[in-house]
């Protein structure tokens, strides 16, 4: 049977691995325990990050934030609204698709790398963490970055942690980056586009000088799923525009003239517009009480239809599209089929896709990660090494 | 007096094999790729850091991937010390070699390779200067966001060593938020790719690592970029005030209000006469203290801003607002701008510091900032990135008198210590490089530069890279 | 940046001037990016910066020069697109200038060196020389390609290529003496005759005499006045150079006592450069310091003299003109918008090529002592150009005239000759297919 460790200060926890690299013990690293990719069969014991909870500090005129690690998502982001501040990356909420429980914590978010649909032009959540506290393998308190917007005061450790997944360290408190909420936002519907119509029609628009924040493209397997079906008929290509209520309304007249050229074009009832782009953050087709296969696909952004296309001669997949085509969400109908798809994903010019969810035994068979060059892999253990010398973080359960 | 900053001391067993790595590199490159007369390599011996100069063992001037990878592999096997080295403009002392480093010179790489609109990249090789690749995508409607002020001259392979910041991050990020993909040379001429045009890899991000880190990981020498669909339209507006503290905190405000203007620059009356003098770019001189605040966008857009920046620096005081009128004179107060420091050459030698603090300090660390340096005697012009609290004071002395060149020295540490003790950092987008080296035991603690260089051993056990930069001499791991 | 010459090396003038300009490089490296030779060859000593650090050091240490530094010396343009783009002020050419004068005086050239350069200072500078050079030359042509394989004759094989098809007999337009002004006076001028232009185009200063006595301008072609010095300072000539230069200010001198002068006009801007910096050159003279400055003082290119008369404003032409601004115009006498305006006010529909800060690669002889750098400039030069799809390239300076016919089709004139044309004068020759 697995202990549960829950310090309740950074020493404290400090003091768990330093023990348990002495022994040395595995330790899986758990935030709010929302994103488990490999279940914790060999019961290792589990390091929680649930009672080193609190907003360190907050202030709203230097958008920067500090908490501590294990502080829940949904308090932050309580706190900002009332500054009408956020998290410009949007960190996704996977759980209704994962079918897990638990509370996200700010933590995990970086710890992912959890990143939603303005990501493609704002950045991810790595691009927002300023500087991280944090405990690693050989139970030693760090620190790297700053709390400052510029900092390149030597290496960016906060990066490389970031999206480490709990494999390098435990992190205790992370400084990040603010963004003000935008004063209006609007949605631009496009309709009746074919996956590679809708590709060219997203390309234009992040040509023009409208500063699109989302490109989505739902096919019509999907586009009922979002906001109770209240999108037009026909599959939906989305653009969002955020900033000063003049100043969309220009743009938002721009743009839908340019995409007049592509399909029929319509606005989103204002009121859901943050609705639906959460729906697509959160991956709301897939939210299906299912395990069937699904995968997180990263591709340039004109690629990703063409590796729907070409999976589809082989095998049953629905897919939508977020980043402008380059993030490609696909649920596979039976088998996870990772060669297949990894050898799509190279014939269409690189990327990478992730398992997320499938039942226990394909996930136990299937590399959920996309395999890394071997000088690559070998950098990476290296580094990994260098954190966590006696290899006592087991990798998979953040969140 | 401080100290003169200590390079490593050079290896003998390298010093004394010179003629044989240099006939063993000629044969590892092309004819007119590798300096080695000791006349011609006396001009590699620094950079824009000019208070520091060390002439290199050779040159090297690859014209390939491949042939980085050949001089990497020869190096490490010999245990040669390697320094990158792109435009040479570093003003922490990045590219300054050591005398037993072969200096690997990125300047013959200079080609872009790939411009792909439909998914806004480019690829570049690491020569490229920064503005090379706005150039290349402007008449198409493109720009590529970091725009550090002597973006004319650095390169992309600089600019990812230090991860560039400029002017118009404020809105757009730095170098780490625009950079896709490179590909990278190990330390033993192991060549890997790292991103590219597909976003977040799961695995470590090493692109990230590498960013910044100061030509210590590998030599990049292909990089892939983020290009942006240019805004409709760009104003920088001039805004003047009686103080500098007036100026500090208009800025507090108009970012704490949730405004974020595309840039926002400050300069103190020193650094607009300076800036004027070269420019004429029309910058009040009755001001004490000046923000050049740009926004973009639409006409509608950029007037609602406008209107709410010149309501808030009203409430501070301001005395004269100037809009641009045409894009001739938004380009000549840019250039003022960003040919501030080298401009000051017109009146003295200088150092230019790089703190970052939190806004919220910025008038106080002006003050501070001014008294110190008075207190050594010495005069200071103040020209930087208020939007991001990224400070450049520049420490004016003579570099021919050496005890004023010691004073500059010693006021220069209290500031970044100041900067270090108001919350902020020690540079904010030059890179520690030779010059604050010795300082950052005042922002980590020894454990934490311990967890950095032992990261910094898993690209480069043996400490070949650039290896008298960023980590104190004492407290490192043994070789 | 920091120096370290000793009181007794600075008691010499040349060299306080040199510590001086050294002293205010920043060592910021701006200037690498807009210098020719460094976007080209991509090595630091080939840029203002590393020279500049190439000459201090051989100062400094009161050293002779050696192969090294001249190598990297000869192959400076003096396009002087640096000192446009510096920020500190960095006077550049004449530091470069003290170093032509050091490397002449300490190296010994090789051979083959020594000998183009001799001819070169021997032919060039004088109209009646040159002449007969050309009509040899065209004699000459066929073994041209027969020359450039053999290393040791290559530079004369080139300079057979260089040479036009025919030279122009002795022009008109050379004659010493006064040209009236055929319109109510309004002003008095001297025209530059030089050297190299009248044998290679007579056309450029007929136009200007037709222009500017059309416009009440008297012009006279002062007796005596020869070449202006500049293809010998740029080979650090030093004594030679002011020859020349002390013969144009008496020349000159004369011209102003009697009877004044509003400008002297030079239709070359590689001459212009030079002349306005007569007063510096000389400035070490007591017997022509003050002469020489107030000759400097009223040198002006034809298109900087021009945009003081205020020319009425035409109908468009549907001409499109590609305006190269010579390096000697824009670098050297810092002339940017003037010929433009000038071409625009005409009825032109101006266009500037991309990268129109870089030299073409004429830059006086190094067309003949750098071949290879000079053709690869050229043809980056030649593409940007073409890419306006201009009808003509308009510029002001006969050297890069020379080089830039030798790469395109499209016609070249100087800028006069468009403005002469426009305002009542003859079509030039070589564009009668437009309109």
């Amino acid at each position: 049977m697995s202990d549960l460790h829950e310090p309740v200060s950074e020493d404290a926890a400090a003091r768990i691995i330093h023990t348990a690299s002495i022994v040395p013990a595995p330790l899986v690293i758990r935030g709010g325990g929302t994103r488990s990719l490999v279940p914790n069969d060999e019961q290792h014991d589990v390091l929680s990050s649930a009672r080193l909870s609190g907003i360190v500090s907050y202030n709203p005129a230097e958008m920067t934030m500090t908490a501590k690690s294990g502080t829940p998502l949904a308090d932050i982001l309580a706190v900002l609204s009332e500054k009408r501040q956020m998290l410009s990356f949007e960190p996704s909420d996977l759980r209704p698709v994962l079918g897990t429980t638990g509370t996200p914590t700010i933590g995990g978010v970086f710890a992912t790398n959890a990143s939603g649909p303005r990501r493609f032009i704002a950045g991810a959540a790595r691009d927002n963490l300023l500087g991280v506290r944090f405990v690693n393998g050989s139970g030693e308190i760090v620190k790297a970055g700053g709390r400052v917007m510029k900092n390149v005061t030597g290496l960016d450790l906060a990066k490389v942690l970031a999206g480490s997944r709990g494999s390098l360290a435990f992190l205790t408190e992370v400084t990040f980056r603010l963004l003000p909420v935008p004063e209006t936002s609007a949605t631009i519907v496009i309709s009746g586009l074919d996956d590679a119509q809708a590709t060219a029609a997203m390309a234009t628009a992040l040509s023009m000088s409208v500063e699109v924040s989302g490109a989505a493209h739902l096919p019509e397997t999907v586009r009922g799923h979002f906001i109770d079906g209240a999108l037009p008929a026909q599959p939906a290509t989305v653009l969002r525009l955020e900033g000063l209520s003049a100043s969309v309304a220009v743009r938002s007249e721009k743009l839908q003239a340019a995409m007049a050229a592509f399909g029929l074009v319509s606005t989103l009832d204002p009121g859901m517009t943050d609705r639906l782009w959460g729906e697509i953050r959160d991956v709301r087709p897939y939210a299906d009480q299912t395990e069937r296969p699904l995968w997180r696909v990263s591709v340039a952004p004109t690629a990703g239809h063409q590796l729907v296309a070409a999976l589809r001669l082989e095998t049953g997949v629905d897919a939508f599209y977020d980043w402008q085509g380059g993030l490609v969400w696909l649920r596979m109908e039976a088998d996870a089929e990772a060669g297949l798809l990894r050898h799509f994903v190279k014939a269409v010019g690189g990327g990478h896709a992730t398992l997320i969810r499938a039942p226990a035994a394909m996930l136990a068979a299937t590399p959920i990660l996309q395999p890394e060059p071997d000088a690559v892999a070998a950098l990476s253990a290296r580094i990994k090494a260098k954190f966590d010398p006696k290899g006592i973080f087991r990798s998979g359960q953040v969140g | 007096m401080p100290d003169k900053i200590a390079f490593l001391p050079p290896k003998k067993s390298v010093l004394d094999r010179r003629d044989i790595i240099v006939a063993d590199l000629s044969d590892l490159l092309p004819k007119g790729c590798l300096v080695s007369e000791p006349r011609g390599l006396v001009p590699f011996e620094t950079d824009a850091f000019i208070a520091y100069r060390n002439v290199p063992l050779a040159v090297a001037l690859p014209e390939t991937t491949a042939q980085v990878a050949a001089i990497l592999k020869y190096c490490s096997r010999y245990d040669i010390p390697v320094v990158p080295r792109g435009a040479g403009t570093s003003l922490s002392g990045g590219a300054i070699p050591q005398s037993d480093a072969v200096v690997i010179g990125l300047s013959k790489l200079s080609r872009i390779l790939d411009v792909d609109y439909a998914n806004r990249t480019a690829t570049v090789q690491a020569g490229v200067t920064n503005l090379n690749i706005s150039e290349a995508v402007s008449a198409d409607g493109y720009f590529y966001a970091p725009d550090p002020s002597s973006q004319l001259a650095c390169t992309i392979g600089g600019n990812i060593g230090m991860n560039s910041g400029g002017a118009h991050c404020l809105k757009y990020g730095v170098t780490t938020n625009n950079l896709l993909g490179v590909k990278l040379v190990l330390f033993d001429g192991t060549i890997i790719d790292l991103g590219g045009k597909a976003l977040d890899a799961p695995g470590l991000d090493l692109l990230g690592l590498v960013c910044g880190s100061e030509g210590q990981l590998g030599i990049v020498t292909e990089a892939t970029v983020r290009l942006i669909a240019k805004p409709e339209g760009a104003r920088p507006v001039l805004f003047g005030f009686q103080s500098s503290e007036e100026a500090g905190s208009c800025v507090a405000e108009i970012i704490g209000t949730g405004i974020i203007p595309v840039a926002i620059e400050f300069m103190d009356k020193p650094a607009i006469e300076i800036c004027e003098a070269f420019a004429h770019a029309g910058y009040p001189m009755d001001v004490e203290a000046l923000l050049i605040v740009e926004v973009e966008g639409s006409e509608a857009e950029m007037d609602a801003m406008l209107a709410s920046i010149i309501a808030i620096a009203g409430r501070h005081g301001v005395s004269t607002i100037r809009e641009s009128q045409s894009a001739n004179e938004a380009a000549l107060i840019w250039k003022g701008r960003k040919s501030a420091f080298g401009a000051t050459g017109r009146i003295a030698d200088y150092i230019c510091m790089d703190g970052t603090v939190p806004l919220s300090q910025l008038s106080y660390v002006l003050r501070k900032t001014g008294e110190i340096v008075a207190r050594h005697g010495l005069r200071v012009a103040n020209v930087f990135h208020a939007g991001d609290g990224n400070m450049h004071p520049l420490i004016l002395y003579n570099i021919n008198d050496p005890e004023d060149a010691a004073r500059a020295e010693e006021a220069g540490n209290e500031i970044l210590k100041l900067c270090v003790d108001a919350g902020g950092c020690l540079t904010g987008e030059h890179g520690v490089g030779i010059e604050k080296r010795d300082l950052m035991l005042h922002q980590f603690a020894q454990v934490d530069l311990d967890q950095q260089m032992t990261v910094r051993a898993a690209f480069d056990p043996h400490w070949i890279m650039n290896p008298s930069k960023v980590f104190p001499l004492e407290g490192r791991p043994a070789a | 940046m920091q120096t370290t010459f000793t009181a007794a090396q600075l008691a010499d003038p040349h060299v306080a001037e040199s510590e001086a300009i050294l002293r205010k490089c920043v060592h910021c490296g701006f200037c690498t990016a807009t210098c020719p030779t460094y976007v080209t060859l991509g090595n630091e000593l080939d840029s203002p910066r590393g020279r500049i650090y190439l000459i201090k050091d051989m100062l400094e240490n009161g050293r002779a020069a050696d192969e090294e530094v001249v190598t990297h010396i000869d192959r400076c343009l003096s396009c002087l697109a640096c000192t446009t783009t510096c920020p500190s002020g960095v006077d550049y050419m004449h530091l470069i200038d003290h170093a032509r004068i050091h490397i002449e005086e300490t190296y010994r050239r090789p051979l083959k060196d020594r000998l183009v350069r001799a001819v070169l200072a021997a032919v060039l500078p004088y109209p009646s020389r040159f002449r007969l050079a050309m009509r040899a030359a065209r004699l000459g042509k066929p073994l041209a390609g027969a020359l450039k394989r053999i290393p040791f004759l290559k530079t004369f094989g080139v300079m057979l290529d260089l040479a036009p098809p025919s030279a122009a007999p002795a022009s008109d337009s050379t004659r010493p003496g006064k040209r009236p002004a055929k319109t109510e006076k309004r002003g008095r001028v001297a025209l530059l005759t030089g050297c190299a232009q009248p044998v290679l185009k007579p056309g450029i200063n007929e136009a200007t005499i037709r222009l500017l006595t059309r416009l009440g301008i008297e012009v006279e072609v002062s007796a005596g006045e020869g070449c202006c010095g500049a293809l010998v300072h740029h080979m650090g000539r030093e004594e030679q150079a002011l020859v020349s230069a002390r013969r144009n200010v008496d020349v000159w001198t004369r011209a102003i006592d009697d009877g004044g002068l509003d400008a002297i006009v030079i239709t070359a801007s590689g001459c212009g450069t030079t002349i306005k910096d007569y007063g510096h050159m000389l400035r070490l003279d007591p017997l022509y310091a003050e002469k020489a400055a107030r000759v400097s003082a009223l040198a002006k290119d034809v298109t900087e003299y021009l945009a003081t008369l205020d020319l009425p404003r035409l109908e468009p032409k549907r001409v499109s003109v590609a305006y190269h601004s010579a390096c000697s115009m824009q670098h050297g006498q810092k002339i940017t918008m003037a010929p433009k305006l000038l071409l625009k006010a005409a009825g032109f529909t101006v266009r500037d090529p991309a990268e129109g800060h870089l030299c073409c690669g004429s830059a006086g002889t190094y067309n003949i002592l750098q071949p290879e750098i000079s053709a690869t400039l050229k043809a980056r030069k030649v593409k940007n150009i073409e890419a306006t799809k201009a009808d003509i390239i308009a510029t002001g300076n006969i050297g890069c005239i020379t080089q830039i016919a030798t790469g395109t089709a499209i016609p070249i004139l100087h800028t006069v000759e468009l403005l002469d044309w426009a305002y009542g004068g003859e079509k030039p020759e070589g564009i009668s297919a437009l309109s």
